[in-house]
């Protein structure tokens, strides 16, 4: 066959002939231009040969040439299954074949086509299996022939992202009919986004010939694309692809590496239609192609598809394919016409008018192949009997390309997508539009209008009445204009199965005409189990070219009408779809403390506490066990500091402040004097434990109080549902954000306060333990908490979020002189554990209540009503089934338990462990854990499960492990 | 104008969240309400012109107040700022704050690009506890960031990190969006200077460099960078 295919200008106008662009297929270097495709630049070589087919491995080339269907799947560089008819070549594009053993060109597996006969439709639901053991040798063979493309683990990430898109009317399809919605649409004051798969406007204007000449269709797709792309009010979209159509009309649009998420207030689907195949034997050959394929590589890339051409006809479009073909220099030996006669059509006059051969009442018997089956060489057709079968032996027709438009399926999967229906219209052999969901519309030949003006007409119709959806003027409805063509698109059965087989249904699957009837013999007529059991329809097309004749089939093999079998379920997405567009761009916000980058600059190892990075320990990761001891003797030698900014702060303000608290938390507040903390401990409901923390009275009216980092939000949220029902005059505030805050502790942290604090008695008396203060440190409005979470003499700052970092350089450099030293939260888990504080969610788990956790003295029983306290005084009378105490382990030595490390007596759990650690200060092994009541008094002995089985003797040890009269913490 | 000469973030105790991001990327500062406020990364001419395009500033250390509660609209009203009476919307003042009406008993008081904060100060100044007229002060200051998006091409930019219609003709001026940008909670005002579309950001301090971040990506494909205080105020109020 020719080496160089190109033609001349006019021709192909998606290609730069001024940029030439070199690739490689297969090793071998190939030439073409900027704006090629993979498929269409090889084809200009003479290469037809794309890919091997999944079963059988028979060689495939160009079908569609649109990207619908699976023959031109080709793997890249770090990506499979790229579109080769879509994917445009890049200088030194490196592309492989897929699916293929041996070389694409001698694939050593193609020998299973010999075997067919072994392989009929669901074999291997009956096959690899017996004896017992079969599938363990059949799987590794079978997972090494199965798939297509290669996923390379080392390729490099590609940045992707998304952005919203807003608009009135979005209209799916740039061809005559979209175009036409379009601009109606605009013009009635919608704001427009006009969605294109294709590099151009226009659809099938820019490759179809519409009547004898294609003066029209070119200066109407010129015309229409000029002002679709100019118009203020229409946004275009090519290259992208609307891969669905959710409810509210939600369409994800991928572009490039985008995906548009797109609401609109109405939708035009204009998708057009898909041209069908015939099924005869050996139909996949290279070389045997859609009518349109060929008018694609013809107008769109100035390719010639073939030296010598059959074209196999049932409307007038096939003719047009004809005269495209005539007028590229392509011998047209024959026209076979599928239909009595070649009709009254534009085109169809004008094939014969210029002497081109019609075979009217004629069919295709089979293609033939050359040697090494790689591409048609000829064609066998014979004149259809009164049964519409081929009569005779037929005749050969030699050919090196074979053009298939023999009808036409909407292209309606968004229709599908948003619950439109559709039904198969016997007069036209065609599926129809049967209903659509409201703010739906549906334009052109999707909607089965195929003559010119009746598609423009339809599409006018539509963006009319699609902008008047969306509530603009648009002027008064029109009916779906009339179409002269409608009913002569489709044949109703180009099917001409062979004895022989290898009579292509679903090119995807290798399925051929038989295969279909035997499913239905097999018992599976049903649709959905024909398709599941068939496979007919699950590969990389989804039933493009294969779900009408699949249905037709099985209607005639079972005597049941079309509409009787139905069709199967259309889902999400209509095209290729990559994860990397449903994941990028990815947003994980993160909460920086106002310190954080002294934390950084100290050497601190940082670590993920809910939304906020908090340091963990300052130091190496190698070094963690030595710095963490290190931080924890720096707090009970000198003084520490650690960033408490994540802790929730939350600001209770009103006459009804103090009754709120009252409800909202166990203990009591009512009488709580100004400039005092006190413990706050939240139930829920069920009396369970969900938050603690401290109030600070700072004004009759004032309660400030902090709640745990994780939980504050939902404190919040608690708040805000109670006092919804409740409502007292009281304001809450979420103030985390507003304040900073840092714990200074260790028997020098009221000297180095000292040093900074204007206007504050910091002595014992003026400034006693649980006391609150505000003032200024180091020059800053601060409020002052001394609190005793650590076990040493303390004191919470709380500054405004934006003098955060100047506090904490103040204290620290006010404090070099007494050795202070930062210390991060693993050294604030070993200082609180010390003194036996417990960590709401780590120390409590979802159904913890007070009573169970020794927090029995943090509720006021005397009060009428807190939330929890019913579930609490039931739980109190009921008795407690489990207790945290505080234990050590009997030697010394043992191994540190781990949290949930489980307390056992025998097989039977009792509890667990929630918190451990190794106590330099104390020379011992520490925890706290859940153990069965009667193993909760102090002295007792039990058993804890760590890992690898082994038991560690565990015994309770009364709280506070560290300075048990709080000496130090209330010096 | 507030602005009280060159100084570096670290000379004053208030800083904003972003400063350091700022100086990696040239800023020059001049203090405004006690902090360090990025006034050009470059020549102002050239910024003038990105604020036209597509650019971004921070606002942080401006002053501005939060009220809220059911006596909060009132008391505003007795300072004189002039709320009208829908939700979402930012009321313009006379010397160029904004009053932004987030609900029936919420009202946001920002500053104007000059800085002097004499509204905010105020308002904080004469707000008691003892008051009993139902209305509550927000520290906004160290609660929210605030940056200011500008240039033509910003509506387009936020539509990659934001699910509502920013543009022009569906988002006029004063409208606010109490929504999610970047996947964190955020106050959206549209808020032009002259005929430049512009939007005020607000959102949590905390995650004001995670938000600086996804906006400088976002702004990437338009062009966009990082100006100063100068060239909005140019843009504002030229000559």
């Amino acid at each position: 066959m020719a080496r160089d295919n190109r033609l001349p200008p006019p021709h192909g106008v998606l290609i730069d002939r001024a940029t030439p662009v070199s690739f490689t297929f297969e090793g071998r270097r190939y030439a073409g231009f900027a704006g090629d495709t993979i498929a269409s630049a090889l084809a200009a070589n003479g290469r037809w040969v794309l890919s091997r087919s999944f079963k059988y491995h028979r060689p495939r080339g160009v079908l569609t040439m649109a990207g619908q269907d699976a023959n031109s799947l080709v793997q890249l560089p770090g990506e499979p299954n790229v579109l080769a008819d879509r994917e445009r070549i890049v200088p030194e594009m490196a592309v492989t074949a897929q699916n293929c053993f041996g070389s694409l060109d001698r694939d050593w597996a193609a020998v299973l086509g010999r075997f067919s006969r072994f392989m009929p439709v669901g074999f291997y639901y009956k096959a690899f299996y017996k004896p017992g053991n079969a599938f363990r040798f059949w799987e590794r063979i079978i997972r090494t022939m199965a798939g297509l493309g290669r996923v390379d683990l080392n390729a490099r990430p590609g940045y992707y992202d998304k952005a919203y898109g807003f608009c009135d009317v979005a209209v799916i399809g740039g061809g005559p009919a979209g175009l036409s919605a379009a601009l109606q649409a605009a013009g009635a004051g919608a704001e427009v986004i006009l969605v294109d798969e294709n590099p151009m406007l226009g659809g099938s204007l820019a490759y179809a010939r519409f009547d004898g000449d294609r003066g029209r269709a070119e200066a109407l797709r010129a015309d229409l694309a000029t002002q679709a792309t100019a118009h203020p009010r229409i946004t275009v979209r090519t290259d992208a692809v609307a891969q669905a159509l959710f409810a509210d009309n939600w369409l994800p649009v991928t572009q490039g590496n985008r995906m548009y998420k797109i609401r609109a207030g109405a939708v035009v689907a204009a998708t057009g239609s898909l041209e069908q195949h015939a099924v005869f034997r050996n139909n996949d050959l290279p070389g045997v192609m859609l009518g349109s394929a060929a008018q694609r590589l013809i107008r769109l890339y100035g390719v010639r598809p073939g030296a010598r051409a059959v074209v196999v006809a049932a409307n007038d479009d096939g003719y047009g394919v004809a005269l495209d073909l005539a007028e590229a220099g392509v011998a047209v030996a024959a026209v076979v016409e599928l239909r009595a006669d070649s009709g009254p059509g534009a085109m169809a006059l004008a094939a014969v008018a210029r002497g081109l051969r019609v075979l009217p009442g004629h069919c295709v018997m089979e293609a033939q192949t050359s040697r090494g089956h790689r591409h048609v060489t000829g064609l066998v057709v014979a004149p259809l009997d009164s049964g519409g079968q081929p009569a005779g032996a037929g005749e050969r027709i030699a050919c090196d390309l074979v053009c298939m438009s023999t009808g036409y399926a909407p292209n309606a999967p968004l229709i599908y997508h948003a619950g439109g229906a559709l039904a198969y219209d016997d007069e036209t052999a065609m599926f129809a539009i049967n209903s659509l969901p409201d703010h739906l519309f549906a334009a052109g030949s999707v909607n089965g209008s195929f003559d010119l003006d009746a598609v423009l007409a339809d599409g006018r119709r539509a963006g009319r009445a699609a902008a008047g959806d969306a509530g603009l003027d648009a002027g008064a409805a029109s009916d779906i204009p009339g179409d002269p063509l409608a009913v002569d698109q489709s044949h109703a059965w180009p099917m001409f199965p062979h004895p022989g087989g290898k009579d292509f249904v679903d090119f995807d699957e290798d399925l051929h005409y038989a295969d279909i009837v035997n499913a239905t013999l097999d018992g599976y007529d049903d649709i959905q189990l024909l398709k599941r059991y068939s496979t007919a329809g699950m590969g990389p097309s989804q039933g493009r070219h294969s779900a009408v004749a699949a249905v037709r089939i099985a209607a005639n093999a079972t005597g049941r009408a079309v509409n009787a079998v139905g069709t199967t379920t259309t889902r999400p997405p209509v095209g290729p779809l990559k994860f990397a567009h449903l994941a990028g761009r990815a947003f994980a916000s993160v909460r920086r403390t106002p310190m954080h980058h002294r934390h950084l600059e100290a050497g601190a190892h940082m670590m993920v506490a809910g939304p906020w990075m908090r340091p963990a320990w300052y130091g190496a990761a190698s070094e963690r066990d030595a710095a963490i001891r290190r931080e924890v003797r720096s707090v009970h030698g000198n003084v520490g500091l650690i960033d408490v900014s994540t802790l929730g702060g939350l600001e209770i303000r009103g006459p009804g402040a103090a009754e709120f608290l009252e409800r909202m938390y166990t203990f009591a507040y009512r009488k709580q004097p100004v400039g005092r903390a006190r413990y706050v401990l939240m139930t829920d409901e069920t009396g369970v434990v969900i938050d603690d923390g401290v109030a600070c009275r700072l004004h009759d009216r004032h309660y400030y109080v902090t709640a745990t980092t994780g939980g504050v939000d939902g404190v919040y949220r608690t708040m805000l549902r109670h006092n919804a029902q409740w409502g007292l005059d009281v304001d809450v505030t979420n103030a985390t954000a507003a304040w900073c805050g840092v714990n200074i502790a260790g028997p020098e942290s009221r000297v180095v306060l000292e040093l900074v604090c204007r206007n504050i008695d910091l002595s014992p008396a003026g400034f006693p333990y649980m006391g609150v203060r505000e003032g200024r440190v180091a020059d800053i409005p601060c409020r002052l908490l001394r609190v005793g979470f650590v076990g040493e003499l303390g004191y919470e700052v709380h500054a405004p979020a934006d003098h955060g970092e100047a506090l904490w350089d103040a204290l620290m450099e006010f404090g070099r002189e007494f050795g202070i030293k930062p210390f991060g939260v693993e050294a604030q888990r070993v200082l609180r554990l010390e003194k036996g504080h417990i960590i709401v969610g780590q120390d409590t788990d979802g159904i913890t209540t007070p009573h169970e956790a020794g927090l029995g003295w943090a509720i006021a029983g005397a009060k009428p009503y807190y939330v929890g306290k019913r579930a609490t005084l039931i739980q109190k009378q009921a008795g407690i089934t489990r207790r945290l105490v505080g234990f050590t382990t009997v030697d010394p030595a043992a191994p540190v338990p781990e949290e949930c490390h489980l307390v056992v007596r025998g097989q039977d759990i009792l509890g667990r462990v929630t918190s451990a650690c190794r106590s330099e200060a104390l020379g011992r092994v520490i925890g706290l854990a859940y153990v069965a009541p009667d193993q909760a008094a102090p002295g007792s002995r039990f058993d804890i499960k760590i890992q690898g089985g082994r038991i560690v003797e565990g015994e309770v040890v009364p709280t506070p492990f560290y300075d048990p009269d709080n000496w130090r913490q209330e010096m | 104008m507030a602005d009280t000469g060159t100084i570096r973030p670290t000379d004053r105790l208030r800083r904003s969240f972003l400063y350091r991001v700022l100086e990696e990327a040239g800023a020059s500062f001049t203090e405004i309400n006690g902090a360090a406020v990025a006034t050009s990364f470059g020549p102002v001419e050239d910024e003038i012109a990105a604020a036209r395009i597509m650019a971004i500033a921070d606002l942080s250390p401006l002053p501005r107040i939060g009220c809220k509660g059911c006596g909060a609209l009132d008391r505003a009203r007795e300072h004189d700022v002039e709320i009208g009476d829908d939700n979402n919307v930012a009321y313009p003042q006379a010397e160029g704050e904004l009053a932004a009406r987030l609900a029936d008993t919420e009202v946001l008081i920002l500053d104007s690009l000059g800085g002097a904060g004499t509204l905010p100060h105020r308002i904080e100044a004469e707000w008691s506890l003892n008051s009993v007229d139902g209305s509550y002060l927000v520290n906004r200051q160290g609660a929210s960031f605030w940056f200011m998006v500008t240039g033509r091409h910003a509506p387009g930019m936020f539509a990659k990190l934001c699910a509502v219609d920013l543009q022009p003709a569906k988002f006029p001026l004063g409208a606010i969006a109490q929504t999610s940008v970047a996947q964190t909670n955020c106050i959206v005002i549209r808020a032009d200077l002259g005929e430049v579309p512009a939007y005020h950001l607000l959102g949590d301090s905390a995650s004001a460099e995670y938000q600086w971040g996804c906006l400088l990506d976002a702004t990437g494909e338009f062009g966009g960078q990082p100006v100063g205080i100068e060239a909005l105020r140019l843009v504002a109020w030229p000559g």
